[in-house]
């Protein structure tokens, strides 16, 4: 099998598999396309016998590759989700501006009929001219983060003309249940996996054959001596999900520095593999937690916003509040969806980040904590 | 005396909704009289004693008077100060303190020179005591919680004993916590009639306590702190449109007691007729200092009684002159909107209140004619319908309902007044005579021969 054969079976042109501009636009925000890309790949790598150090070596930069698709993907997801979160924010701040200029136009009627003072009317526009100072910010960093999205991307011309949705999809019922996040992430992180091969490639080197035993990750980064015949071993924590190292028979080995340099290897993926299981985890709490918040502002503060806008017009039927309450209230309202919009969008970001914790591709900042990075 | 007798004394018109305590009370207060009590907010028409000394009873405006037993020669009553649900109008139920049921509380009614002996059982969460307003008693008979005797603690019963040395309208209200216990409703009349049934007889003595609340709209408690910006002015805890009518035959001669539990001064106004003051909680106003009256102001804290022939037949508006008394909850922090354009704004707002009506443009009629949904348990600001359209009203208003021949125990509505021909306002559809009319803001004096200048 040529290198060329390898390259085509691998899916062709890795980078370009990432994520479309077409899924992005049906708001598939939550399709996961790493799944396809990566099994794919592990699988190739994985799973034939390898004895040539050139299919090794390229195995290795086809991995080094991917991972970089990943990244790409992940930071593109993201921007995706700001950009889109931007577009609703900045409508929601219009719609306050709307309410506000109605109080406005009241203001100034009130003004000619001889009921409001120059100082109270002004004090109803000032609030309008604010808020639409703010529409109009809204309404640019929408802008900027789509062109963000667009450099991402790396569209140019009509490219640039997609159209970005006005609101995130919809909060889903459940946040994903990804209990076995960290099972997930050490079976599918392509970091995990080209370490596991760099492991291999330093074996193969070094003409090491026959792995004599497996350890585990946990084991590893305890001190266990790698060289030590099986069942002197100390104990290790025990853990629920074992990554598993393969251990290579070293003792035959004349040169101690391929010997070094198989141990360090085995830390690097030791260390690496303990590392994806702490993302995962704090990935899971993140998009649990962020489903849970974002969920409290559906569920508990915007039904409690409407009963207030119901009652408030009640009270205003009764001549008990004036126009200016009543709209007071709708623009008290807005806010909280605007607070709302923003606690989903900070979970279609943990949402993102999730499926980074698990396929790898997580760029390190705001990647557990699902926020912004501003 | 039995029970028996003592319930003789007791409800005519209302003995259908008066209520007998349960079982365990009974039992409880074996000795004491019973603790009688009613659901009803309407007026109860006492019907004449057949026990104790003769009188002629009054009416208490929805309201009623608290049955009594003779126990030797003195009259006993029982009292229960408890938390009541009181239906100050239909649509809104006040969960107010009371008396025995209701707030404001029965009238308790004796007669000059008998000697009272009144049980007072405590049912509220807190202590309480009963200051008899007006009364001449001893010092320790006075009720004022911890000056007079120690405040009644909560599930107790006092008792309270004198003789009633003089006759009058009197009032009787809690002197502990007296500023909560008053604003949440505790209050009553105290009737002391004359010995002598000849003497100042009237043919029909109706009575009434001013009381204010503020309840929210929207709530059912009152807000206990409030000083002086109440919401709801009442007589006897009910509002416009539900406080009944004064019902008065043609020629009888008519008293109103009316007593001011409120923070504030009422100016009450009857139509149609003039009268005068022969009552205060003091005493009675000998002839020589009386004097003609149309409006009666009603100090904090006082009562007065006026009387009046009836010859006037129809409908006469009864009610405080202070014109936000006639109104029910309302808001204070409203701009005028009058002669505003709505039409655009109107528009703009519906996008975020699709429900929203432009109101108050024209003024504030239409609150009265339009039925829009308001929060639960309020009454709207103005409301009420007449033969003629809406009345606008709310709070201290009734009406006195004069017609001839109307039997002496009979206090049910007769219905709307039907003004006999020639004597009711009309639309005159034709032109304005000229003097009529006038657009000049200057002053006009009128020359002698009446040549008009300007
Ligand atoms: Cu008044």
């Amino acid at each position: 099998m040529s290198a060329a054969d390898l390259w085509e079976t691998a899916l062709g042109p890795v980078p370009s598999l990432g994520i479309s501009v077409s899924g992005l636009v049906t708001g598939d925000v939550t399709r996961s396309v790493e799944a396809t890309v990566i099994t794919s790949i592990l699988d190739i790598a994985t799973k034939k016998p390898r004895t040539k150090a050139a299919e090794l070596s390229f195995r290795q930069a086809q991995l080094a590759a991917a991972g970089d698709t990943l990244a790409l993907a992940h930071e593109t997801r993201r921007k995706w989700i700001e950009a889109v979160g931007a577009y609703e924010a900045a409508a929601l701040v219009g719609r306050s501006q709307s309410a506000a200029d109605a109080a406005s136009e009241l203001a100034a009627e009130l003004g000619t009929t001889g009921a409001l003072s120059k100082a109270d009317q002004a004090r109803e526009h000032v609030f309008t001219a604010e808020l639409s100072a703010e529409h109009a910010d809204a309404k640019l960093e929408a802008q900027l983060a789509k062109e963000q999205l667009v450099r991402l991307m790396g569209l140019w011309g009509t490219g640039t003309e997609f159209y970005v949705p006005d609101s995130l999809p919809a909060l889903p019922a459940n946040a994903p249940n990804r209990a076995n996040i960290e099972r997930l992430a050490l079976t599918n992180r392509i970091d995990l996996a080209a370490g596991r091969l760099d492991l291999e490639a330093v074996a193969n080197r070094y003409r090491l054959n026959g792995q004599t035993r497996m350890l585990s990750d946990a084991e590893i980064i305890a001190g266990a001596e790698i060289e030590r015949e099986e069942g002197e071993s100390e104990r290790a924590p025990v853990v629920d999900v074992e990554f598993r190292i393969p251990v290579y028979d070293t003792s035959g080995l004349i040169s101690r520095r391929g010997k070094l340099e198989y141990l360090r290897s085995a830390n690097n993926l030791a260390q690496t593999a303990i590392e994806a299981r702490s993302e995962a985890r704090a990935a899971y709490a993140a998009v649990t937690g962020k489903h849970q918040i974002a969920r409290h502002w559906r569920d508990q503060v915007l039904p409690l916003r409407r009963q207030i806008d119901e009652q408030a017009l009640l009270s205003y039927n009764g001549m008990l509040t004036s126009t200016f309450e009543l709209l007071n209230d709708a623009r008290e309202g807005l806010e909280s969806q605007l607070s709302a919009a923003e606690a989903k969008k900070d979970y279609w970001l943990a949402e993102a980040d999730t499926t980074a914790a698990v396929w790898g591709g997580a760029t390190g900042e705001g990647a557990s904590e699902g926020g912004d990075e501003e | 005396m039995n029970r028996r007798q003592m319930l003789g004394a007791g409800i005519g018109a209302g003995a259908a909704a008066l209520t007998v305590s349960a079982g365990q009370a009974q039992t409880r207060f074996r000795d004491l009289p019973e603790a009688s009590s009613t659901d009803s907010p309407y007026t109860q028409v006492p019907s004449r004693p057949t026990t104790g000394l003769e009188y002629n009873p009054i009416v208490t405006l929805n309201g009623w008077s608290l049955p009594y037993r003779m126990n030797g020669n003195v009259k006993e009553f029982h009292l229960v100060a408890e938390p009541v649900e009181r239906i100050m109008a239909e649509g809104m139920v006040g969960r107010l303190w009371g008396y025995n049921g209701q707030s404001t509380g029965p009238t308790i009614e004796a007669v000059e020179g008998e000697r009272v002996r009144i049980y007072v059982t405590n049912r509220l969460p807190e202590h309480t005591s009963v200051h008899w307003h007006g009364l001449i008693l001893p010092s320790g008979m006075d009720g004022v919680g911890g000056l007079s005797h120690p405040a009644i603690p909560s599930g107790k019963t006092f008792v309270y004993e004198f003789d009633l040395v003089k006759s009058g309208t009197f009032m009787y209200h809690p002197h502990a916590d007296e500023m909560v216990q008053m604003a949440m409703g505790m209050m009553g009349l105290f009737i002391v009639h004359p010995r002598d049934p000849a003497f100042m007889p009237v043919d029909r003595d109706f009575g009434l306590l001013l009381a204010a609340y503020d309840i929210d709209p929207g709530t059912y408690i009152p807000r206990v702190s409030e000083m002086t910006d109440f919401n709801l002015w009442t007589f006897n805890s009910r509002i416009f449109p539900d406080i009944d009518p004064l019902v008065v035959s043609k020629g009888d001669r008519v008293r109103i007691r009316v007593g001011n539990l409120t923070m504030t001064n009422h100016p009450i106004h009857m139509h149609g007729y003039d009268f005068e003051v022969t009552s205060t909680d003091g005493g009675w106003v000998r002839p020589e200092a009386r004097w003609p009256e149309v409006t009666i102001d009603i100090p904090v804290g006082a009562m007065r009684a006026y009387e009046f022939n009836a010859v006037h037949e129809g409908d006469w508006a009864f009610h405080c002159h202070k014109s936000h008394h006639t109104m029910n909850a309302m808001g204070h922090e409203l701009p005028t909107v009058i002669g505003a354009n709505k039409k655009r704004v109107t528009e703009m707002i519906r996008k975020h209140q699709p429900g929203y009506m432009p109101m108050g443009t024209a003024g504030m009629a239409d609150m009265g004619e339009m039925s829009m949904e308001i929060p639960e348990n309020t009454i709207p600001m103005m409301t009420g319908w007449g033969p003629f359209g809406p009345l606008e009203m709310g709070g201290m208003f009734s009406v006195v309902k004069v017609r001839e021949g109307i039997a002496p125990d009979d206090y049910s509505d007769p219905g709307w007044f039907e003004n006999p021909p020639g004597t009711q306002a009309w639309e005159w559809t034709g032109e304005l005579p000229e003097h009529a009319s006038n657009d000049s803001p200057a002053t006009i004096l009128t020359p002698r021969g009446g040549i008009r200048l300007g």
